[in-house]
This record gives C-alpha cells, sequence and structure tokens, in this order.
C-alpha cells in the first residue's frame, strides 16, 4: 500500500486569517471607529469650529451636564420615543401581514415581483422620501388631500399643523420601512420547516393558532432584529424629517437627530453635539441590550 | 493714535485705489490684468437662484477674456454655511467666500476674509473703474462691511418687495397698493380674503429655519418700532414697538391661508402665482419667477411696489450676498479670484447681469430707461435701498443661534401654542444666554451687530 503524505500549503501561515481580515477590520476602524473615539473625545472639550480662535480646551463633563440640563433636548428625546412607540407597531403589522402573505404557497410570479417592489422604498434616498412627502402632504395640491377629498373629508393641513406635521412623517416613514420589516419576517417565516407547518395544518385550521405556537418562536430572531435596526435608524432619522417640515412647525417633528444637527452644524458647537451623540450610542447600545434578553430566542 | 494713522493710511489707500479712474485706463484692463494668472484655477460657492444662473451664463466671457478657470458648485441655501465653514476650518480649496449678510461678522472675525484694502493695494489687479461709491452705500454696509471694513462687495441683492396681483386688488375696488400695513389690515385683507372660495389677501412665509427668523419675525418688528436688541445687546422684544409688530402678524393669520408655518418661499410665491393669494412681501429675486408663464398665470396683473410702511415708517426686509476673497487662498488665487469678483460686481457688466437674470448691486445700471422700463421691480426695489437698516438681521457670529431660538418660539407663536408675550420671553431669555456665552455683556466683545 502507497503511504500519502500531506504537503502542508505553502501560502497558508499563522497570519493568513489575518489578512484576509485586515482590510474590514481597517475599514471598520477608519469609518466607525475612529469617528467614535472622535466623537468621544470632542464630547470631553470646548470645540466650535465657528471660533477657533477661542481653541478647544478641555472642559471636563461640562458638555454632558449642559445636555442633560438642556430642557429642549430631553423634549427632542421624548418625541423620538413618541415616534419611535408609533411607527413601530404599524410597521410590524403591516410588514407581517405582507410577509405572511407572500409566505402562502402558490403565485410564484406574483411573489417574486412583490419582492422587488417591496425594496424600491427602502431603495429611495432619504432626503428624496422627504420630497416626495413635502409633494404628497401639499395642502392645496397633494395627492392626500386629493384623496381625502373624494371620501368626503375636508383638506388637511398636514404640514401646516403639529398633529398633520406629526402625522405625516409618520406615514412616510411606515411607507419607507415596512417593506424592511416585511422583508426580515418573511425571511423568519421561511426558517420553520415544512414537515412542522403541514403537521400544524392538519391539527388546526386557525390561522391564529399557527402564528401563535408554530410561526412566531421562529419570528423572535427577526423580531429583535427589526427592533434593534429601527431604533438606531429611529434615533438617527434626519433628511426626510429635514426636508419635510425642517423640524417644525414649532417643534413638532423636532428629533432629537434634527436636534443634534442644528448643534452641530449650524451652531457648531460639535463638543455639545457630541456629547449628545455619546448619549444616544449608549442609549441605543441599551436599548439594544434589552431587546436582546427579552425577546430572543433561538428555536431549536 | 498710531492706530488711528494706520486707518486713516489704509482708507486713503483705498480711497485712491478705487475712486480715481486713471486718464490712461486700458481698453481691456481685465485682460491686461489677468496675463500673468492664465491658467489659474478659482473656486467658490453658488445657489441655485437666477442670479447665480445669471453669472453663470455670463462667465464664458470673463474666461475667455483672462485664461482663469471658475470652478463653482452649486450647493442649497441651508448647506452654504456648513460647507463654507468646514472648507475654512480645514483650510480647503475654497479660494472666494460667498457671504450672506448674517454671516459677514463670523467670516470677518475668523480671519477667513481678505479684506479689500489690501486687496486694491495691488493696482495691476484692481479695476480702474471699480468705483465702490457705484454700489447702493445700504448694500455695501449692510453686506460686504464689518466693524468699518470692506471686505466683500455686494453681489446678489434683495430688497422685500410687496408683489400683488393688480387685477384682484381692482376687482375689489383698490386701484393702487396699500402704503402701509395699517391700511393693509383694516380696508384691503378683509376684502380681498374670502376663505369659503379659498382666497386670500396675503401669504407670509413662514416655514421653521431663517424663513421663519428673517423672513416672517423680522419683518414686523422694524416697522413697527422693534428690533430684536436695545443698545446694550438685551432683548428689546418687550417693547411695545416690538409687541405691536408680533401681534399684528398674529392678526393677520386669518387673511392668510391654513398652514403658512409650513411654507417657504417656493410655496407664498407659488399662492400668488397659482392665484390663490392677493400680495405676499417676498425677495426681488423672485421676481422672474413670478413673470414666467411657465411657473406663474398671473401674466400682465403682477405688479410690484415696496413693502407697506409701518408707524416707525417703511423699513422693509433686506437680504443678500457679497463675494470676497479667501484668506486661504494662494497668492495667485487670491488674485485671480478679486479679478473675478471685481468683474462679476462691475458697473461693466451690470446691464448684462440684470438681463440674464441678476440684480446687480450697482445704482447707475437703475437708471437706464431700457431697464427701468422692462423691470417693475426696480423702481420699488431702488426705493427700498435708498433706507435700511443694516443690522435688519444681527450680522455677529452668534446669529446662527439666536436664528434657531427665534425659528422654534417664532412658529410657536404663529401656531398659538405661546402668545407673542410669552414667547417674546423665552426668545429674550435665550437670546441673552447666548450672548452672555459670546462674551457681549462682559466687555470681552464689541457691541456690533
Amino acid at each position: 500500500m502507497r503511504e500519502t503524505t500531506v504537503k502542508p500549503n505553502r501560502g497558508y501561515g499563522r497570519w493568513t486569517p489575518f489578512w484576509f481580515l485586515a482590510p474590514a477590520v481597517l475599514t471598520l476602524f477608519v469609518i466607525g471607529i475612529y469617528p467614535t473615539i472622535f466623537a468621544l473625545v470632542t464630547s470631553f472639550r470646548q470645540y466650535n469650529i465657528a471660533r477657533p480662535r477661542e481653541g478647544f480646551p478641555f472642559v471636563g463633563f461640562d458638555n454632558y451636564i449642559n445636555v442633560l440640563s438642556d430642557s429642549t433636548f430631553w423634549a427632542s428625546l421624548l418625541l423620538t420615543a413618541r415616534f419611535y412607540i408609533t411607527v413601530l407597531p404599524i410597521q410590524l403589522v403591516l410588514g407581517l401581514i405582507i410577509a405572511l402573505l407572500l409566505h402562502k404557497p402558490g403565485l410564484g410570479l406574483l411573489k417574486s415581483l412583490a419582492r422587488v417592489v417591496l425594496v424600491v422604498p427602502l431603495a429611495t434616498t432619504y432626503a428624496v422620501v422627504g420630497l416626495i412627502g413635502r409633494l404628497i402632504f401639499n395642502r392645496e395640491f397633494g395627492v392626500a388631500n386629493q384623496f381625502l377629498d373624494v371620501v368626503g373629508i375636508g383638506g388637511i393641513d398636514w404640514l401646516g399643523s403639529q398633529g398633520g406635521a406629526f402625522a405625516a412623517i409618520v406615514i412616510m416613514d411606515v411607507w419607507q420601512w415596512t417593506p424592511f420589516c416585511a422583508l426580515i419576517l418573511l425571511a423568519g417565516l421561511s426558517m420553520v420547516p415544512g414537515e412542522i407547518e403541514e403537521a400544524a395544518r392538519l391539527e388546526t385550521r386557525s390561522k391564529l393558532a399557527m402564528l401563535r405556537y408554530v410561526q412566531l418562536p421562529f419570528l423572535l430572531p427577526s423580531l429583535t432584529a427589526i427592533l434593534i435596526m429601527r431604533s438606531a435608524d429611529v434615533l438617527k432619522l434626519f433628511d426626510m424629517v429635514f426636508v419635510m417640515t425642517r423640524g417644525g412647525p414649532g417643534s413638532a417633528t423636532d428629533l432629537v437627530s434634527i436636534y443634534i444637527q442644528r448643534v452641530g452644524f449650524r451652531i457648531f458647537d460639535l463638543g455639545t453635539a457630541s456629547a449628545q451623540a455619546i448619549l444616544l450610542l449608549i442609549l441605543t447600545i441599551l436599548i439594544s441590550r434589552l431587546y436582546i434578553r427579552v425577546l430572543y430566542r433561538e428555536v431549536n | 493714535m498710531k492706530r488711528f494713522l494706520k486707518h486713516c493710511v489704509s482708507a486713503f489707500a483705498l480711497a485712491a485705489a478705487t475712486l480715481a479712474v486713471p486718464a490712461a485706463a486700458s481698453a481691456d484692463w481685465l485682460a491686461e490684468a489677468a496675463k500673468p494668472l492664465k491658467g489659474t484655477e478659482i473656486s467658490g460657492i453658488f445657489l441655485d437662484r437666477p442670479g447665480y444662473r445669471a453669472i453663470i451664463k455670463l462667465l464664458p466671457e470673463f474666461e475667455k477674456r483672462t485664461g482663469i478657470k471658475v470652478n463653482y458648485e452649486i450647493v442649497p441655501y441651508e448647506n452654504t454655511r456648513e460647507k463654507e465653514v468646514l472648507n475654512f476650518t480645514s483650510r480647503g480649496d475654497l479660494t472666494m467666500a460667498l457671504v450672506d449678510l448674517v454671516w459677514i461678522g463670523e467670516f470677518a472675525e475668523n480671519g477667513w476674509l481678505v479684506p479689500v484694502s489690501e486687496l486694491a493695494k495691488d493696482k495691476a489687479t484692481t479695476d480702474p473703474n471699480l468705483n465702490l461709491d457705484g454700489f447702493f452705500p445700504l448694500l455695501l454696509n449692510a453686506f460686504g462691511t464689518w466693524g468699518g471694513t470692506v471686505y466683500g462687495l455686494p453681489f446678489d441683492n434683495y430688497s422685500g418687495l410687496l408683489f400683488y396681483n393688480a387685477c384682484k386688488l381692482k376687482e375689489a375696488g383698490f386701484d393702487k397698493p396699500p402704503a402701509t400695513w395699517e391700511e393693509f389690515a383694516t380696508a384691503y385683507a378683509p376684502k380681498l380674503t374670502d376663505a369659503s372660495k379659498n382666497q386670500y389677501a396675503y401669504a407670509l412665509q413662514s416655514l421653521r429655519g431663517e424663513t421663519q427668523s428673517a423672513d416672517s419675525f423680522m419683518r414686523f418688528l422694524w416697522p413697527f418700532g422693534g428690533s430684536l436688541l436695545n443698545k446694550d445687546f438685551k432683548s428689546n422684544l418687550m417693547s411695545e414697538g416690538s409687541q405691536t409688530g408680533l401681534k399684528f402678524r398674529q392678526d393677520m393669520l386669518k387673511y392668510m391661508p391654513p398652514g403658512v408655518v409650513s411654507f417657504d418661499h417656493a410655496e407664498a410665491v407659488n399662492a400668488l402665482a397659482q392665484g390663490q393669494v392677493a400680495m405676499i412681501t417676498e425677495w426681488s429675486a423672485f421676481y422672474n419667477t413670478l413673470v414666467d408663464p411657465a411657473t406663474s398665470k398671473l401674466g400682465d396683473c403682477l405688479a410690484v411696489a415696496p413693502e407697506p410702511a409701518g408707524p416707525a415708517g417703511r423699513l422693509p426686509a433686506l437680504g443678500g450676498f457679497s463675494l470676497a476673497v479667501a484668506s486661504q487662498a494662494s497668492p495667485e488665487q487670491q488674485k485671480a479670484t478679486w479679478l473675478f469678483i471685481q468683474w462679476a460686481t462691475s458697473e461693466e457688466i451690470a446691464k448684462a447681469y440684470v438681463e440674464a437674470g441678476g440684480v446687480s448691486g450697482r445704482m447707475a445700471v437703475y437708471k437706464d430707461p431700457d431697464i427701468k422700463a422692462k423691470y417693475k421691480f426696480v423702481e420699488p426695489m431702488v426705493a427700498s435701498w435708498e433706507k435700511g437698516v443694516p443690522e435688519y438681521r444681527p450680522r455677529f457670529p452668534a446669529w446662527p443661534a439666536i436664528s434657531e431660538v427665534v425659528a422654534e418660539w417664532g412658529s410657536k407663536i404663529e401656531l398659538g401654542q405661546v402668545s407673542p408675550e410669552v414667547g417674546s420671553k423665552e426668545i429674550g431669555t435665550r437670546m441673552e444666554a447666548i450672548l452672555q456665552k459670546e462674551g457681549y455683556y462682559d466687555g470681552k466683545k464689541k457691541l456690533l451687530q
């Protein structure tokens, strides 16, 4: 019997994994970690780039104290929480309905087409969504009021009233992000083994029971992902709202990201803006940890 | 004394360089001056507005005569200051500053602009017909001057004007526009408003941002004898004049379309252009939009007048931009940029600039009978520029922060969320905190606005 010897691969060494990982790690460092460290350092300085002659002295926790005692910051954070609590349930319910429809057997071509169409709102730039929103909700010429006229409801002053403006940004966010929820939930539904679904169908004809006891456990990881990603998205939602309302009227749509942008790039107080951003980062991490602890379950 | 003498000498040098017209001025001084600078590239920021489209139209002539390449980026107004500040602090590539009148204090105090007196020292690159006295003094003072030093030349110039639909006014029995705000409120507005037919007398652009602070809130302070600050830089919003003006604005809301707090310039102009309102007070630069049949139904019904006067007189909104040489540019680029700015704001091209859609800051061009006859906005605009307040909006570096406060609370007042008194008190408190931090109350900074 001929003995075979395994020759060591000459191209593979101790450092090979390092070289494969290096570009990704370097990119992450440049575009993610370095700016975060910079923001952290800046948050401890008086850093107004429109006042270069005043220098950038170290001020300890002054910026954080200013932020935490700033009533406008808290008001905008609460408004952001209200926005999040409003949009998320709508997006989850609509997303789940769409996902369940697409998960039903049959109608292959239509379902493929629907999946492609779902990507369109996601691929639309936020600023463009804002522009579309401005047109849709124009009091005189907008489609929203034309439609309401048809069903007999008088013209609503969408962007000129507090409730209307808030509702308008909610509708545009739901339009843009419901497909995202639908696609993620659809991916979750595709994880349910076919034989379990078949067996369940023989046991019950109730679709609600099927959803509750068979499909929902498989949807929990998707749900956790949606909650984490949407939390981060809502906290940094800027372009669409800025284009539609600039945070107004009054402070009806003054979300925390709009406020931070104003402090950072209108007043150029980057020290305070960085402190605000770091506090939001901490908040996002805490919320994410909470979701993972409470919701996330692996299905065996 | 030494400082005084220095100022006198530089003022004299500037005057000598700019006012004197050498008898033997070159037929094409620009081409001569640009010879050593051929191939130099300069860059600046333009807006998507008629004045910039006009200069872009004329630009090939400048490039052909000088061999200097002008690079420009068109940026929305809301992002312009951000772009410029970031560029200047990072020693970027801009050789020319586009300076809104409310940025002049910030840009000048940070040393980002080269004073005109410095540039004018070089006779080889200074137009023998520069003639600073040929600009409307109000514009040169408000747009280009800070602390007595001229930095920029008025380029894109606006005055608040009353644009109105003369046909609607005639139908309502008026053969001329309102001369005062009181006349406007008591006679014109009630007759021109019929909410059941979606017809309103007036639209005031009030979207949160600079539109709210500059176009809506400030517009009703000065003509009523009010102002943002008193001479000690404390809030003057609780004064009788300021409160009368703000209450007047509030009273006028019933004659405006619902939702004006969401109206930007485009919506207000459109409301007049499409026949929803009879009058708007807007910048002169929107004249071309209102006469263009593609964007306006007004046709011959469009008429223009100065803004109505208040109890304190006619003190209309003032706005506009100057062009200045950026100190970060190389010496060659500074010279080339200086040539471009002189050319773009010169009397020589003023007529062509106006005909291409711009609004020149030169007085001479508006004496031209052709221009007077062709452009209805000229006479009221010139009348508005005869008298006005350069500090219509304070031009110090603290304005952007104050503008945000005014924008937020100004729109809350308009929405009826707070009364003019409560809103004014809130603005005053926050504004004084900003000014305190800036060092205006402890003598660290001169009370310049």
